[in-house]
């Protein structure tokens, strides 16, 4: 495994300039990924999952700086941008940052957003504290990504700042075969609030690794909207990890959107660290073909007066598998806790499979917590009825579909993202 | 051959034979009505009518302005003119009224509709049926009474105009208002263009939806026709004297 090794990532730290710090911590990361067996079935949060065909020992792509105008920008970016929230992001094309744009006069008011590269270089202060915290080497895949991860980007938004509309980035992968791994690093100061969002697209292509991680940090009274949205096209395998760290009264809008990709598995933790502290945790997936998806979650109530809410629908047709496992943990001190966990699932087809595991840790006594999960084949009564009105068997499924995804779907105030997430929906229903 | 025709119609459901020769003619401009006992298998003539899966047609045929339905699936039927008010309408979540009824008018049309024609049709439709604009936005029979969901089917069927009707039992369950209400929208569809078939139990509907012709169904058979004051007689004597009456003949 001569492309993972040591001198790879001294190559690739030197190259981006990265201080000696960030070496040290990749090294120590190499170690752990050594160290850390890849998981089999025998895992018990890997059982469902079949990494036979996973391309799990590629070299990972190495920049080239490579830059672009807004109008080289490809295909599938700017189709996107012609219809988007964002009012500054940044496109990263493999391990290239080859374009960024955010709006001048948030910068003027010391709003950082940026590659990490550039961060560590003109504001080591800021993301010396922050980087790795949330997001390490907890397992194989997240040592893979802090040893190796060739590109990121980096939000800074100091105290008291409210950025109106949404930053996000658009990862694209134009071609396969090579490992792509990448993180980003959100820091919000006290009363801070912006909204990130973060899109993974790329046309189809052969068996791809794709490795990301988003670390999260909400000082006191911050609140943050974050979205995950990854409609990558065939052969990509994607591992996707993340935390979010939330101080006292700090608030997250969370949503994970996995529709593309021939696998995807999403780890995602809300730390609610902090008294008052509050996170909304919405997931969306519609597998098809023989796609899997694996969501992970993890709603950590820590302090006391914490608030959870989760909810995470899916749809899956033809062979297609879906995974969701929940973990509700109330630590001692966690009292006067109210934590939510929904799971839904509806099945297309019969060769479609759910395996749904919901599950609590309660370690403190007067707290409110509830938690359910269904997966239930299309109503035919519905499709009938849907049917009897004229409308074709296709058309009443996507009808179906998408209204079993609606209560996730009206829970996004983005309008823009929404109506692509739906778009996606329709043309997968009619796949 | 402007007519909607029932040929010898054999259906069962899990091995159950429950239509046995049904023979059946609602020629298009007419409203028929089709009464009968309990388990006489009028519901399940209307749901294979509009070709509901769960039943296996073993013989005969449904014959649309003469072409044969019966290989088409529900959703060609209703394009070709075919609809079926159920009996108990289905509650569909995360749908809305209104989203669901531009796409059914737009398969009826087999074309785009824009919104200002859609609204012009929705509103006529509403005010005939005195509802609330606000049920527009509300998920499709979710939560709804059964009155609701009966002048919601009412609603669908003036807003589609189809050529035939089906109205299962829509006044089972509804007070009187309700069903002067539902008899209102049925009669404004009257015409030259529209024929229905109009299922109840009840003599009581009649009364408003006045039918021409009057169908008598009892086990899987129709075994009685007349004109309107056959439901009249049904009301007065029961449907035992029939039931003599077919058992003689037989």
């Amino acid at each position: 495994m001569q492309v993972l090794d040591k001198t790879r990532v001294e190559t690739l730290s030197q190259a981006l300039g990265e201080p000696a710090w960030v070496l040290a911590k990749r090294l120590k990361a190499l170690e752990a990924f050594h160290h850390l067996p890849y998981p089999t079935k025998k895992d018990e949060a890997w059982r469902y999952t079949d990494l036979s065909e996973a391309p799990l020992e590629q070299e990972v792509e190495a920049p080239r700086g490579l830059r672009l105008s807004r109008d080289e920008l490809p295909e599938l970016v700017r189709r996107r941008l012609e219809k988007t929230d964002v009012s500054g992001f940044l496109v990263f094309v493999g391990p290239d940052l080859v374009y960024a744009e955010v709006p001048e006069e948030l910068l003027a008011k010391g709003l950082v957003f940026t590659s990490l590269a550039e961060a560590l270089k003109r504001h080591p202060n800021k993301v010396e504290n922050a980087l790795f915290q949330g997001v390490f080497t907890e397992d194989k895949f997240a040592a893979q990504n802090a040893a190796f991860f060739t590109h990121g980007a980096f939000l800074y938004v100091p105290a008291g700042l409210e950025v109106e509309k949404p930053l996000g980035v658009f990862k694209v992968l134009l071609e396969g075969e090579k490992a792509s791994a990448g993180r980003s690093l959100l820091f919000l100061e006290d009363n801070a609030k912006a909204a990130y969002i973060e899109e993974y697209l790329s046309p189809d292509l052969p068996p791809t690794l794709h490795l990301s991680a988003t670390e999260m940090v909400l000082r006191p009274g911050a609140r943050l909207r974050h979205a995950h949205v990854q409609t990558f096209g065939e052969g990509v395998w994607h591992f996707h990890r993340q935390r979010a760290l939330l101080e006292r009264d700090a608030g997250l809008n969370d949503l994970v959107v996995n529709l593309g990709g021939r696998y995807a598995r999403s780890e995602v933790a809300s730390e609610l660290l902090g008294a008052g502290s509050e996170s909304e945790m919405l997931g969306l997936y519609f597998g098809h073909g023989r796609q899997h998806f694996d969501h992970y979650t993890l709603q950590h109530h820590v302090d006391h007066h914490t608030r959870s809410d989760l909810l995470y629908k899916g749809a899956v047709k033809d062979e297609a598998r879906a995974v969701f496992s929940g973990l509700i943990r109330l630590e001692r001190g966690a009292q006067k806790t109210d934590a939510y966990q929904a799971n839904r699932n509806l099945l297309l087809s019969p060769t479609a499979r759910v395996d749904s595991i919901p599950q609590l840790e309660i370690g403190a006594n007067d707290v409110r917590c509830t938690h359910g999960s269904t997966t239930a084949p299309v109503d035919e009564m519905q499709l009938f009825y849907l049917q009897s009105r004229g409308l074709p068997r296709t058309l009443a499924q996507e009808l179906l579909v998408k209204a079993h995804l609606a209560d996730v779907l009206t829970r996004i105030p983005l309008k823009a993202l929404r109506n692509h997430i739906e778009a996606v929906i329709e043309e997968k229903v009619r796949l | 051959m402007n007519q909607l025709e029932i040929r010898d119609l054999w259906a069962s459901i899990d091995g159950e034979t429950i239509l046995k020769g049904v023979n059946l003619v609602v020629p298009k401009g007419e409203v028929h009505a089709l009464m009968g006992p309990n388990g006489a298998g009028k519901s399940t003539l209307g749901k294979i009518l509009a070709g509901d899966p769960e039943y296996t047609v073993e013989r005969g045929e449904i014959l649309l302005d003469g072409e044969n339905i019966l290989e088409l699936s529900p959703d060609e039927r209703a394009r070709k003119g075919l609809f079926l008010a159920f009996q108990y309408p289905v509650e569909v979540p995360g749908v809305t009224i209104a989203n669901f009824l531009r796409l059914a008018l737009q398969a009826r049309l087999g074309r785009e509709v824009g919104v200002a024609e859609f609204w012009g049709k929705v509103k006529r439709a509403l005010e005939l049926l005195d509802w609330d604009e606000g049920y527009l936005s509300r998920y499709l029979n979710e939560g709804f009474s059964g009155g609701e969901k009966k002048r919601n089917e009412i609603l669908q069927l003036l807003v589609l105009e189809p050529t035939y009707a089906v109205l299962d039992e829509t006044d089972s369950g509804l007070d009187i208002d309700a069903l002067k209400v539902v008899a209102r929208g049925v009669n404004a569809m009257r015409g030259p263009g529209f024929g229905a078939l109009v299922i109840t139990h009840y003599q009581r509907l009649l009364n408003y939806i006045v039918p021409d012709r009057v169908h008598v169904m009892m086990d899987g058979r129709v075994v009685a026709e007349g004109g309107p004051e056959l439901a009249l007689e049904l009301e007065a004597k029961g449907y035992e004297w029939l039931r003599e009456r077919v058992k003689e003949g037989a």
